[in-house]
């Protein structure tokens, strides 16, 4: 693959600030991990001061992602890259953005945790939103893994598993309705359960954004709004044909 | 020149004589010189070709002669192939040997090399943090472990290892320590550490249910020895041991209070508030609550700095508190105890020096052990719980210091607490004015 060529630049400088980018990207994911980890344990653990923290610490990945965004300007406007250099600064471009969001999804998260903290809590201590956090947990880290390691089709996987999330977020929804039926004082909490599960559910899109440029960066294909089997069966033909021509 | 090139060259020359000599006799010299050479090429060439198939291990040829240059240089380089084939089987064997070993190794090890790139890792590495054999070489690390205290701890390895939650499964622990190596490169050893984290978090939980758990009781005797204290009808006999087990039962209700305090300070990960702590008011307070005391020895606060505190005011004033007390219990009334509120550069510190007994300086390092004593009966004697130096260094700990003690037997400590910069705020800063 071309994406592979990056260590071979006749000027090293270029090749240290797409690394460096890269490496960037992948700290600020980082950042996002904890702030997500930190989200979600305030929310297990009823501990409000921690939900509020991570709603404090929401700057530090703003401020990264202002960093990085200048960082691939200077690079488009000094070193007008090419192909896969091309293709790298440009899904960096959106990844963070979509980083970003996923940041201000668990800052609400955090938020929304520290208000339930202050409620009576639910005998099951909030399992379903604790599962869902656990599924969209792998995603974030399936993608950022995929983007370190250049790897469409541990992508792939993490595209597949935003069906997981959304179903278990209907259900989610689904139950909430009921229990506001059965008893309406429930609602507040109920209401902001759901809105819990709603940022769960886009930080989960976010997330299926991100493996789009990953796979977008690999191949050097506009994957969106296509459907699986058809970027599967693309895929395959592209597996293929390398394996023709080597 | 070695001594068979000499009887190479005196072979050569005696063939060559030879030709001469036959192509004298018939008339010829320079053809029999030309075919001599001839036989001479062609005997070499089919020797070097010999020298080539045993140097690249083509099998070997029968050589003309046993002795001489040739014999000698194809035996030598028999010789050489059969060492070098046997240390390369010697190689061979210790890599794959130390290659088993490191995957029978529990804890996760990777090499990484300046440029924080993985070099090698071996296969606990993948169990532990989920890299891929083969895929991930060369690859920076904190690319693939990306927790944000890692990464920090990559920048600047200040502590000697850390913890974070795996990135595999978060209800797993790991220790990941840096060990700098060779040039510019580090081993990282990774070691799972959850069942030490839940044993310790066992042990922290029990101690704390159990002091709270005794506590009540506790609180029910104190309630009747004190009655029983103030009652006039006890006989005379009972007055001393009523007064003593009542002095016995605080002394109990302390050390409770004081463990209680203690799994608080150690539970809880997060760093202290930072509440505005005037230290300069807090160390007058204490002076004054001690100066009622008659029989200890007299204590001077010297406030030589404006700087104030941002932390947690409960912790911050046991911190003084024990530190003081301590110095109190340790020191004769005769001697004197002097309280340095200080700043040096951007940290503040305090210092508590005593003129008092002193401790041995191997035994310093114990100092702050939980139930650390010295001197047993002394202590005991004193009212000490065996508690206040643990929960000074952990709550300095809270508030990013340090606590340094400097002791000499006989003739006094110095207990000195650092702060970390972050928390020190000058007034001189905060109003610009001077006012």
């Amino acid at each position: 693959m071309e994406v592979e060529d990056l260590g071979q630049h006749i000027s090293r400088r270029f090749n240290e600030d797409l690394e460096h980018v890269r490496s960037d990207v992948l700290k600020m994911g980082g950042l996002v991990e904890a702030q997500f980890d930190s989200a979600i344990k305030a929310l297990a653990e009823g501990d409000s001061e921690l939900g509020l923290r991570v709603a404090e610490d929401d700057y530090k990945i703003n401020q990264m992602e202002v960093s990085i965004d200048d960082q691939c300007s200077r690079i488009l406007a000094t070193r007008s890259p090419t192909a896969s250099d091309l293709r790298l600064v440009i899904a960096v471009i959106k990844t963070i953005t979509d980083l970003e969001r996923i940041g201000d999804e668990a800052e609400k998260v955090g938020v929304l945790a520290s208000r339930l903290a202050s409620v009576e809590r639910p005998s099951t201590n909030y399992r379903e939103l604790r599962n869902l956090a656990r599924h969209v947990k792998a995603m974030i880290s399936g993608t950022l893994d995929a983007f370190a390691r250049l790897d469409a089709k541990e992508a792939l996987t993490v595209v597949k598993m935003d069906d997981a999330v959304d179903e278990e977020y209907e259900s989610i929804c689904r139950q909430g309705v009921t229990f506001m039926m059965e008893d309406p004082r429930t609602i507040s909490r109920v209401m902001d359960t759901t809105w819990t599960a709603r940022a769960l559910e886009r930080i989960g899109d976010h997330c299926k954004n991100i493996c789009e440029y990953v796979m977008f960066m690999v191949y050097g294909k506009d994957i969106r709004y296509t459907t699986l089997d058809s970027i599967e069966a693309q895929f395959a033909e592209d597996e293929g044909g390398k394996e023709q021509s080597s | 020149m070695p001594k068979r090139w000499i009887s190479h060259l005196v072979g050569l020359g005696v063939w060559l004589g030879c030709a001469v000599l036959v192509g004298f006799l018939l008339g010829s010299v320079a053809w029999a010189l030309v075919i001599a050479l001839v036989v001479y090429l062609a005997y070499t060439l089919r020797n070097l070709f010999m020298l080539d198939r045993i140097i690249f291990g083509a099998g070997r040829l029968p050589l003309f002669d046993t002795r001489g240059l040739w014999a000698e240089l194809v035996a030598r380089a028999d010789r050489l192939k059969a060492r070098s084939r046997g240390r390369k089987r010697k190689y061979n064997q210790l890599l794959r040997e130390v290659r088993e070993s490191t995957g029978a190794i529990a804890d996760a090890g990777i090499i990484l090399n300046a440029d924080r790139e993985i070099v090698w890792f071996n296969p606990a590495a993948t169990r532990l943090l989920g890299l891929y054999p083969g895929q991930d070489i060369g690859t920076r690390i904190e690319n693939l472990i990306r927790h944000p205290d890692f990464v920090s701890y990559l920048d600047e390895p200040v502590d000697s290892s850390i913890v974070i939650p795996s990135p595999k499964s978060e209800s797993d622990t790991l220790q990941i320590q840096l060990i700098p190596y060779g040039q510019n490169q580090r081993l990282a050893i990774i070691r799972d550490i959850t069942h030490e984290t839940m044993l310790e978090r066992t042990r922290r939980d029990f101690v704390a249910n159990a002091s709270h758990e005794l506590r009540s009781p506790l609180t029910v005797i104190t309630g009747y020895l004190d009655t029983l204290a103030d009652d006039q009808d006890m006989p005379e006999s009972w007055d001393v041991p009523v007064s003593e087990m009542l002095r016995q039962s605080h002394r109990m209700t302390q050390i409770l209070r004081d463990l209680i305090e203690l799994t608080r300070l150690e539970s809880t990960e997060s760093g202290a508030p930072r509440d505005f702590v005037d230290v300069a008011e807090m160390l007058g307070e204490i002076q004054r609550e001690f100066s009622g005391r008659r029989g200890i020895a007299s204590i001077t606060v010297h406030i030589e700095t404006d700087a104030a505190l941002l932390g947690s005011e409960s912790e911050l004033h046991s911190i003084f508190y024990n530190l003081i007390s301590n110095a109190v219990r340790f020191t004769p009334a005769d001697g004197s105890i002097d309280v340095y509120w200080r700043a040096d550069g951007a940290t503040a510190i305090c210092d508590v020096v005593d003129t008092g007994i002193g401790v041995p300086e191997d035994l310093v390092p114990r100092l702050t052990e939980r139930f650390y004593r010295v001197d047993t009966g002394r202590s005991r004697a004193t009212g000490g719980t065996g508690l206040g130096l643990a929960i000074v260094k952990h709550a300095l700990q809270r508030h990013g210091g340090m606590l340094v003690i400097d002791s000499e037997e006989g003739h006094g400590s110095c207990f000195s607490c650092q702060f970390d910069p972050q928390r020190v705020v000058f007034r001189r800063d905060a109003n610009p004015a001077g006012v």
